[in-house]
């Protein structure tokens, strides 16, 4: 049984740590997008909203499709005064019950919240507000629905691996060959 | 009823103490609430209903692609070696001048803390990269310890840090707010350029203030900082300027495209990061595998920024739902000395604040609360942010809680004392509140030069 959640579990963080390699990439065509939005209008006074639009469409991919993998690495700052000091155990508690009870609700409704939001503009197929923008709003739009997809997934992962840790150390305690103590 | 607004931020800060990440414990228990509120008919989802237009604008906002880019930045300064080499050659230029080294530990810290925004982040690396040297040369622990936790930060005040950006950004929308809550259909602006200025001033006195008491106290007790036992090695002029030049050129043109109004602070940003990557390539530091640490732990601190950001949205509207700004605006109108009182009791919940939350949180949770009603009640927006910042930074200090001095414990050996962390930051902790107090009484120190500027 806990050997086929460990499997979704090794599953989904394979996903989400490919995902974030390939992502973080990204942030050197926000550089050098930006730059070149500062040369065009500097040097040859011009500006290109598609191109600033670029710089914003790929900026807001990284970040939305790197929360699951901040997750995944624990980059998602804690308040870890008391955190810190707790056995590992005691940490797999937390992280499982704040999994439970925040993590998965949370994306639940950020996906109930944005799916209206996000088939109202593909049905319209949504473009830039200003006339020489991007005609792609929709598909920028619809990062609001594949961000809590992801993070639902890595929570879950997550939440497997903490629950296997509170068993395996539960176990361990209360095996009879442990004779220390 | 009247208080469940109050009693919903008092139980999301009992519980972000338990350690799951903030952006997560903030949303999570703010929907929990909205849960009870709906279901005993206080509160209305319509409210929520905000929340995918507050998503996509901060996806569309142009002002934060500024925090990827600082980050970048910073994140390359560090990992290609061009920060330590700064501080080597720096110490032993100074090698000769008595507390030399934690004068350059402060001169690095400014110019390397500048572009990140994260305080333990800051505060880890100044430790790991200055602690063995100085406590190697002999320096008095508490002494070091102080020095670097001040140093780490500094950064926080000193623009360009990602944490000005964030609140340039959350003021100016404030203060547009204000201005509409007073009738005024033409608001003026404040912008992130705007707070940057404002916070130079203020952050160059800090620096001479931290400067002035190391001067000093080396001189009053010369066995705390001895000197560089190769100390009369002299350094080869070229080797200092090879490696002092490049970063200061290249965070004074970034500072100061952003001052002259040439470039906007995320244009600014990007060709910073662009040029910390040809400065990195130059000195043959820049391997893929090293580039590849930098992006992906650039991509780490923006998607933690940005996740905290959905989490505060998520907290504002609900706390908007049970009236919470009504409460807070009421509030602070029964306080007794208008908006000095209030100016006060917000800096000192901020402060209180400041021990269990990052500057990140705080500047999305409280600032867009507290914001607004300060502006109307007339508080200028640049003073207030600078005055915010610097509160904060001091409260990062502070013992027992501060975050700094926690941070730097983990990356201490065990021969430094919690006492000593706590008697070397002492002094730094009287001389930010010594800046904070002369900011009160004279606040032309942070706004003279933005308004001067802006004519």
């Amino acid at each position: 049984m806990f050997r086929i959640f460990n499997a979704i579990a090794t599953c989904i963080d394979r996903f989400t740590h490919y995902s974030g390699r390939i992502v973080a990439w990204l942030t050197l065509a926000v550089m050098g997008l930006t730059c070149s939005v500062v040369v065009m209008r500097y040097y040859l006074q011009t500006g290109s909203i598609a191109l600033q639009e670029s710089v914003n469409y790929l900026h807001a991919s990284v970040f939305m499709l790197a929360i699951a993998y901040t997750l995944q690495r624990g980059g998602h700052v804690r308040v870890d005064i008391f955190y810190r000091n707790l056995s590992r155990t005691g940490q797999a508690w937390i992280d499982t019950l704040g999994g439970l009870l925040f993590l998965l609700p949370l994306c639940g409704v950020m996906l109930w919240l944005n799916w209206d939001y996000v088939v109202n503009s593909w049905t319209v197929k949504e473009v830039s507000s200003e006339s020489s923008g991007l005609p792609w709003v929709y598909l920028l739009k619809t990062l609001m629905l594949i961000m809590p997809v992801t993070l639902l997934l890595q929570g879950i992962a997550e939440t497997i691996k903490n629950i296997s840790i509170i068993v395996a150390n539960s176990t361990a305690d209360n095996s009879p060959t442990d004779t220390r103590g | 009823m009247e208080y469940l607004p109050l009693l919903m931020f008092v139980a999301i800060c009992l519980v972000l103490l338990l350690g799951y990440p903030v952006a997560f414990s903030l949303a999570g228990t703010s929907l929990a609430f909205a849960l009870i509120g709906l279901a005993t008919g206080h509160f209305d989802a319509a409210f929520l209903h905000a929340l995918p237009n507050r998503i996509y604008g901060t996806m569309g906002n142009n002002s934060l692609v500024a925090v990827p880019l600082f980050v970048l930045m910073g994140v390359m300064l560090e990992k290609s070696r061009i920060a330590e080499d700064l501080l080597q050659s720096m110490s032993r230029a100074f090698g000769n001048v008595r507390g030399g080294l934690g004068l350059s530990v402060v001169a690095v810290g400014m110019l390397l803390a500048a572009s990140t925004g994260i305080v333990g982040a800051t505060v880890v690396t100044m430790g790991l990269m200055s602690l063995p040297s100085m406590l190697k040369q002999g320096y008095s622990p508490a002494l070091a310890t102080g020095t670097i936790c001040a140093t780490g930060t500094l950064g926080q005040i000193i623009p360009p840090s990602i944490a000005l950006v964030l609140l340039g950004d959350i003021l100016s929308s404030a203060y547009s707010q204000a201005q509409l809550n007073l009738g005024i259909f033409t608001p003026k602006t404040v912008s992130i350029g705007d707070l940057f200025l404002g916070a130079i001033i203020p952050g160059l006195v800090l620096v001479l203030l931290y400067c002035g008491y190391l001067v000093l106290y080396t001189r009053w007790k010369p066995d705390a900082a001895p000197l560089a036992e190769d100390g009369h090695q002299a350094i080869a002029v070229g080797e200092v300027v090879r490696s002092l030049v490049p970063p200061m050129v290249l965070i004074l043109a970034v500072l100061g495209s952003i001052l002259a109004g040439i470039a906007t602070p995320t244009e600014a940003a990007g060709v910073g990061a662009m040029g910390a990557t040809l400065l990195a390539l130059l000195r043959n530091q820049l391997t893929l595998a090293r580039l590849r640490e930098v992006v992906l732990s650039t991509t780490e601190v923006s998607a933690m920024v940005f996740m905290i950001l959905i989490g505060a949205a998520v907290f504002s509207l609900v706390f908007r739902g049970f009236g919470g700004e009504e409460m807070v605006e009421s509030l602070f109108r029964q306080l007794p000395g208008g908006a000095f009182g209030a100016t006060l009791v917000v800096m000192l919940v901020i402060f209180l604040l400041g021990f269990i939350l990052d500057f990140i949180e705080i500047t999305f949770v409280v600032v867009p609360i507290v914001g607004p009603v300060l502006l109307t009640l007339g508080v200028d927006p640049i003073w207030l942010g600078v005055m915010i910042a610097l509160n904060l930074q001091t409260s990062f200090l502070t013992p027992p809680f501060g975050f700094a001095l926690f941070y730097l414990r983990g990356v201490a050996p065990p021969g430094v004392l919690t006492s000593d962390i706590y008697r070397g930051v002492a002094p730094f902790v009287a001389l930010q509140l010594l800046l904070l107090g002369m900011l009160a009484l004279w606040p032309q120190l942070a706004t003279w030069l933005p308004y001067t500027l802006m004519r």
